[in-house]
């Protein structure tokens, strides 16, 4: 069973936050944010690999849902190898907000969110308007900044961080591509020289 | 009623319970096994061969499982992978007039499927510690009465280690030693030359190699997944699922009988004997009352005691078997107040392949030979140096191509170690029945009470200094000491509830664990514990329940009891 498969484990109640999602999205286009922001939105919510449909969530609205998507996405893009959004990073945040984290967190996280938004805007330009690269040095900012200040409670984008980063090396994708996968290794080697292994070898 | 008549009649069918089980019907018994939780049979383990892109979110505790299994999540142990093996705290109510964790797991299997696996002897220290101190009572066992049943048990389960000669700890019968990590030799190499302190490979219940018998065909290797927690389709860890239970059913004389509910012994004033055990359907509410010639109670420290308490009569006014007092007292743990780890330089070419289940092991030293501290007792340590995951991530600013890169790289090494503390037995420390307050099967709740006193603070001390000082001995950086705050029970060894010893007048169970005032009636979880020591207790209650099992067939067949 995947990710996915988990996700249509609960399909009855999606088909009616589809239908939410999909007013909200009108709403946005309505007139919150500028046009091209929310074609970006929209392009975000379906560039999610192999999946043309809109995305049904559990926690974030549809425009959390393609900022979170563009923020996971700049920390593993796609190269040579998968990103964030090729490996359901995306769902998987809003997934796991949704039952593993308190409301407390929760709040946090939107409210982080927000503000992740409110200042890239403030500082010219509105996230998802901006180019990769542009992305890049504004998340890289944001990272560097959290890190040297105040952790607890933890900041924002390194709770983004943390998520993507689990969401992307519990996926399919994200392990088999990064290391050396063997679910059944049947022997333990306490001592072997790196330059004999493989590729890094997966001990999570 | 003929249908309800059993030779022998075993409660609980966890570690002590299937080896109870095992031995009884191996020695020709009809044997009835009833378990209060559901139905769990070797191989039906559902999330055993699951990837981790199958578990959901990310096999992270749910808030709802951390609002049901309130108590067992102050472990940090559930997730969507194992849960299932812990029990609904929210369902299966008790009072904490302390904080106590009781950790349960109501299954066929009970905790046998998600233990540790950490197997230790007993050895003369802790045997004679308790009659030398003039604490508690004596053992009324010596180690080379018990020593036999300590092979008779590692070479059935396949306890793997290595044979060091250490008196504090004594060798078994071992299947091969996993190998230590390049790490963990040289901080071997160096507690020994700095601090004469020993480190060894842990010695567990997995089998690195065949079994050196042919009793357990279901059973192979363990593939060093390190998910043993899930249950091993493989056989690769001991359980009572994987191991003594498949043999009790290949005699032909086991009735194994979950979702059943004993909650009372019935006794029968003239003959001075138990007659068998009154059961309640967990599912339908249903009463049953089953009967034997002899009753082993296997339902863990505080479900034995529970159900020993419930039991009153005329002649046990107190509970069954209770005229010392001490039932449901004296309960122990271990003692873990805190872990310690540091970050190791170097080893960047080296690394290991496969998952070991299994980690290092520093042996008891204080209060051993010549040490002396103003405290009685000891500890051990149990740790694991590792190449650090995608968790280090968390911590840095690196983003784009240049993640990437370092995902292609292990992380550098770390190292961590927890001490595990002896208890000594408080006669304070207790649980007892509140009969006004019901479960939702009307049973009465059981109250715990137990904390850790001056003893154990004192040893606390040395159990953080003494970790600081190892680690900053072999070298390591970053060195820090975390206290934690710890419940009795936390530990999953809750033990001295039913205590064994030669006095009636102050212990409930004899040296063969039956009870003192109604010989047919054996207590063989760890409620006969007369003290913890600080090694993981598992092995120990494999050995006395053989041996209670072997002595109850002997007097059966003497027409004793």
């Amino acid at each position: 069973m995947s990710r996915q498969d988990v996700d249509m484990d609960v399909a009855n109640p999606e088909l009616v936050r589809r239908r939410e999602l999909l007013k909200r999205a009108a709403w946005l286009l309505g007139g919150a944010i500028s046009a091209p922001a929310a074609l970006a939105i929209l392009q975000g919510c379906s560039a999610k690999e192999n999946d043309a449909a809109p995305v049904a969530t559990k926690f974030l609205d549809a425009g959390q849902l393609a900022l979170v998507a563009e923020i996971a996405e700049t920390m593993i893009p796609k190269t040579t190898t998968s990103g964030a959004k090729d490996a359901g990073v995306p769902a998987f945040i809003d997934l796991v907000l949704d039952a593993a984290y308190p409301k407390d967190a929760q709040d946090r996280f939107t409210a982080g969110l927000a503000a992740f938004d409110a200042a890239a805007r403030s500082a010219g330009k509105a996230f998802l308007e901006r180019a990769a690269g542009d992305r890049a040095s504004f998340v890289k900012q944001q990272l560097e900044a959290a890190l040297a200040g105040e952790r607890e409670p933890k900041p924002f984008i390194l709770l983004a961080r943390e998520l993507t980063l689990l969401g992307f090396f519990t996926s399919r994708v994200g392990i088999t591509e990064n290391m050396d996968y063997v679910p059944v290794p049947t022997v333990f080697h306490g001592c072997v020289p790196l330059s004999q292994m493989a590729k890094h070898v997966y001990w999570e | 009623m003929e249908t309800n008549s059993f030779d022998a009649i075993v409660v609980g069918s966890g570690m002590s319970g299937g080896w109870a089980a095992k031995e009884l019907t191996e020695k020709g018994l009809k044997t009835l096994v009833l378990e209060r939780g559901r139905m769990v049979k070797h191989g039906e383990y559902p999330t055993a061969t699951k990837d981790p892109w199958d578990l959901p979110y990310g096999n992270r505790i749910t808030q709802e499982t951390r609002k049901r299994k309130y108590v067992w999540s102050r472990t940090g142990y559930p997730t969507p992978a194992n849960e299932h093996w812990m029990v609904d705290d929210l369902d299966n109510a008790y009072v904490e007039e302390q904080p106590f964790d009781w950790m349960r797991g109501y299954h066929v299997g009970g905790r046998s499927l998600m233990w540790a696996r950490q197997s230790y002897r007993f050895g003369p220290l802790d045997l004679e510690a308790n009659a030398k101190e003039g604490v508690g009572v004596p053992w009324p066992v010596s180690y080379d009465e018990i020593a036999p049943w300590y092979d008779k048990a590692e070479i059935f389960a396949g306890i793997s280690g290595s044979v060091e000669g250490l008196y504090q700890l004594p060798d078994g019968k071992y299947l091969p030693p996993h190998d230590l990590n390049c790490v963990e030799i040289d901080f071997k190499k160096r507690l020994d030359e700095k601090l004469k302190r020993k480190l060894i490979i842990g010695r567990c219940a997995n089998l690195t190699a065949p079994l050196t018998h042919n009793e357990s065909p279901q059973r192979g290797t363990c593939q060093a997944r390190n998910m043993c927690i899930r249950g091993c389709p493989y056989g690769g860890y001991f359980s009572s699922v994987s191991a003594t239970l498949p043999s009790a059913e290949r005699t032909g004389n086991m009735t194994l009988l979950a979702d059943q509910i004993v909650y009372e012994l019935m006794y029968d004033n003239d003959k001075g004997k138990a007659t068998g055990v009154r059961v309640l359907d967990a599912n339908t509410g249903k009463q049953t009352d089953y009967f034997a010639k002899v009753v082993f109670l296997c339902a863990s420290a505080l479900g034995s005691a529970y159900v020993m308490l419930n039991s009153t009569s005329s002649r046990f006014p107190n509970g069954f078997g209770n005229d010392s007092g001490e039932l449901g007292h004296n309960i122990m743990d271990h003692n873990k107040p805190g872990s310690s780890n540091a970050s190791v330089d170097g080893y960047l070419d080296m690394a290991y392949t496969g998952r070991r289940p299994n980690g290092f092991y520093i042996p008891r030293y204080r209060n051993v030979g010549n040490d002396k501290r103003n405290y009685l007792r000891g500890f051990g340590y149990q740790g694991r140096a590792s190449r650090a995951g995608y968790g280090r991530f968390n911590d840095s600013a690196a983003i784009g191509e240049d993640l990437k890169k370092e995902f292609a790289e292990p992380g550098p090494w770390n190292i961590g170690m927890t001490a595990f503390g002896e208890i000594l037995p408080y006669h304070e420390n207790h649980a007892r029945l509140d009969r006004d307050k019901k479960d939702k099967h009307g049973l009465p709740l059981l109250v715990i009470n137990a904390v850790v006193r001056e003893n154990e603070r004192k040893m606390e001390e040395d159990m953080k200094n003494d970790a600081a000082e190892m680690l900053e001995a072999a070298g390591f950086k970053n060195v820090k000491v975390r206290s934690d705050s710890y419940n009795v029970g936390n530990s999953i060894h809750e033990m001295g509830t039913a205590r064994m010893g030669a006095d009636p007048k102050k212990s409930v169970l004899n040296k063969f664990n039956q009870v003192h005032a109604c010989k047919n009636v054996f207590v063989t979880d760890g409620s006969f514990m007369p003290s913890s020591g600080c090694q993981n207790p598992s092995l120990t209650y494999m050995a006395f329940t053989a041996r209670a099992a072997n002595h109850a067939v002997e007097e059966l067949k003497k027409g004793n009891i």
